[in-house]
């Protein structure tokens, strides 16, 4: 007896005590018995009963075995239905006359019985083997459909949520080729308040469906914190944070990100897992490069997390090479990979503004029409030498004074906070709230980010800005800022603000005051940092003059207060 | 990838050779579960010097392995590490997440 299922077997014989030999061996095996009386009934039966295995006579009045089997073979089939003649008639001939007409198998009567249930056992387990790789097939089939609709929802997404806007900056070109459907690989671009550019190319392990998924997550947080002005090393650590949360041990995003501050000629870099971003100027030469100093996002737990950046101010024009480790390691056919240093020699070589597309070209002809086997992606930033004080706002909608009421916010921030807190975002947050400075958020944020540097800067870390000066003096300042920063044990920045009406005008005052010794204001005043001074250290002070009313230092120079007209 | 596998005086070598891929996954976890278990074992330690090649999935198992061996009350060392291996560990920044020895 074999583990097989029971079969539904047709036996057709004009002799009833033909059908009873076979029906009480086939019963005896477990199997069930439909029997006809001819040719015709079992060409009935056999489209009514849907049997699995038929024994057929071939002498039977009315229509005879060979043509019953004709017609059956001419029915439409959806499997294997095995046909086994059963007759008296013994010649070579009648066999082959019974196999041509569409059987499998002949057996002379009078049949043995031990042969018969052989015959029946091996068909029993021939079947179960067809019905077995026909629930398989039919299993991948749904597999595959169901493979294909998620791909093709996830591709959807994926694409909505990449094709930004922030991505198509005149001063971007970027690239994204996935290796499966879709690409693992996310590009964001958008704009701070203040006209910074942010970036972040982010490849999550492996690609396809599962690369994605962990990767969507991430454009929420970029474009929310990077619209209101957070910076790169709290943008870093929501970023890990959230993945950390959503996603198992093993799934990790290897990311770059960057800010790209034209006004203030500096480029910051926060690469974790990726390969080196490289400032190449225009004369070809690497001015900057900003190695993977941290894991990739989603691996270390909040406490044990760094959004440490590496900051560097621009030199010369030039462009900013972000890429994914896909380009480095696309094989040609010949299974030879580019190197970063090739690939930045080749921008190097390239006519400046040809240089995107030699590196879109250089891939291709490296692929030689031969795919790569993970996605490829980079972004190339044209970062331009600019000393241009002014910045492009958008014209603010008119605030009815009717609508205004008299709003004051006031709050002190110690040491820990300071340490810890993106002030200005934080407070923009709030105020950000009132309506009628809803529209003005990106000058305020300007304005607020340059007083509360000067106060936190100069007023308690007491940094002298002549160390900017010279090659390599902003990395210098930056990093006596982060350590000084680290040890602060005392003082305090406090920041108002009070939105009222001044003579048939809507005006939000601004005030900051630091707890340190105030500085020199005299030679910060509109003399000495006008419109076209060069000094980097002056150019903040004067561009918020320009946005506002009237800029006041008071105290010894520890406390400053901005008007800013609203409406 | 072949994974050979020792134990000695407490510590427990998985000895890689091969590619060390997504394709690595089931034998990787089998073996290193397997470790896990021991409880004389206190220390695993992987070894990469028969590594030729190393993609992120693997870099992944390593996270799960790491995950596991916390929980294990155990610790894991990665060892043998040369070449793009080491590379690929470098730019990931594993350093800050395993402890490593020639």
């Amino acid at each position: 007896m074999t583990d097989s299922p029971a079969l539904k077997i047709l036996v057709a014989d004009d002799t009833p005590a033909n059908v009873m030999v076979i029906q009480a061996v086939a019963s005896r095996l477990g199997h069930a018995v439909v029997a006809a009386g001819d040719g015709r009934e079992a060409v009935r039966l056999y489209q009514e009963a849907r049997p699995d295995l038929v024994f057929m006579d071939i002498m039977m009045p009315d229509m005879d075995g060979l043509a019953a089997v004709r017609d059956i073979r001419g029915l439409p089939a959806d499997r294997w239905v095995p046909v086994v003649f059963v007759s008296a008639l013994d010649r070579m001939e009648d066999v082959v006359r019974g196999l041509e007409s569409g059987g499998d198998d002949y057996l002379v009567k009078p049949v043995d019985l031990r042969l018969l249930r052989a015959k029946i056992n091996g068909y029993a387990h021939t079947l179960a083997l067809q019905r077995k790789v026909r629930d398989y097939a039919a299993e991948l089939e749904g597999w595959r459909e169901q493979a294909e609709e998620q791909v093709r929802l996830g591709a959807h997404v994926m694409a909505r949520l990449t094709d930004t806007a922030g991505l198509r900056d005149p001063m971007l070109r970027h690239f994204n080729q996935p290796a499966d459907n879709f690409s693992g690989d996310l590009l964001c671009a958008a704009r701070a308040p203040g006209d910074v550019l942010y970036l972040m190319l982010a490849d999550a392990a492996g690609h396809g469906l599962p690369a994605a998924l962990s990767a969507m997550p991430l454009t929420q947080v970029f474009h929310g914190m990077t619209a209101k002005g957070f910076s790169l090393a709290s943008i870093a650590a929501e970023l890990n944070r959230k993945l950390k949360g959503l996603m198992p041990a093993d799934r990790f995003v290897a990311a770059t990100l960057a800010a790209v501050d034209v006004r203030n000629q500096t480029v910051e870099v926060w690469n974790g897992g990726n390969p080196d971003a490289v400032f190449l100027d225009d004369a070809g030469g690497v001015a900057m490069r900003w190695p993977s100093r941290h894991p990739p996002l989603g691996i270390l737990a909040e406490s044990d997390f760094s959004g440490e950046t590496q900051s560097a101010r621009v030199q010369a024009a030039g462009d900013l090479l972000i890429c994914s480790d896909g380009l480095l390691e696309a094989e040609s056919p010949h299974g030879d990979r580019l190197s970063l240093e090739g690939v930045v020699d080749g921008l190097a070589r390239a006519p400046l503004e040809r240089r995107f597309q030699r590196l879109v070209d250089g891939l291709e002809t490296h692929l030689d029409g031969g795919a790569a086997h993970d996605d490829v992606s980079f972004m190339l930033v044209r970062v331009p030498l600019e000393r241009r004080q002014s910045v492009r706002m958008p014209v603010a909608a008119q605030v009815s004074l009717e609508a205004l009421s008299e709003w004051r916010l006031d709050v002190s921030y110690g040491p820990a906070e300071l340490r810890y807190l993106d002030v200005v975002p934080a407070a923009l947050g709030v105020l950000g709230q009132i309506r009628p400075v809803q529209a003005h958020q990106g000058a305020l944020f300007l304005v607020l980010s340059e007083l509360f540097n000067n106060a936190l800067d100069h007023g308690l870390l007491q940094l002298d800005s002549a160390v900017k000066e010279g090659l390599g003096g902003f990395e210098l300042y930056l990093q006596q800022r982060a350590e000084r920063l680290a040890t602060l044990t005392a003082g305090r920045v406090d920041l108002g603000f009070h939105v009222h009406e001044v003579r048939g005008e809507a005006v939000l005052d601004i005030s900051v005051r630091d707890s340190g010794q105030g500085f020199d204001f005299t030679s910060y005043g509109e003399g000495a940092a006008g419109e076209g001074d060069a000094r980097p250290h002056g150019r903040g002070i004067a561009l918020v003059r320009n946005l506002c009313r009237e800029l006041i230092y008071e105290g010894c120079g520890n406390q400053v207060r901005a008007r800013y007209v609203l409406a | 990838m072949q994974i050979r596998t020792e134990v000695n005086d407490g510590k427990g070598v998985l000895t890689l050779d091969g590619r060390f891929d997504f394709n690595s996954h089931r034998d990787f976890r089998a073996a290193s579960d397997k470790l896990l278990e021991d409880a004389a074992v206190k220390e695993v330690e992987i070894n990469f010097s028969r590594v030729e090649y190393l993609d992120s999935s693997a870099l992944g198992m390593l996270l799960l392995l790491r995950e596991k061996v916390d929980g294990a009350g155990k610790k894991v060392v990665l060892s043998g590490l040369k070449g793009t291996v080491k590379q690929v560990l470098d730019i990931a920044n594993f350093s800050k997440l395993f402890a490593m020895r020639d």
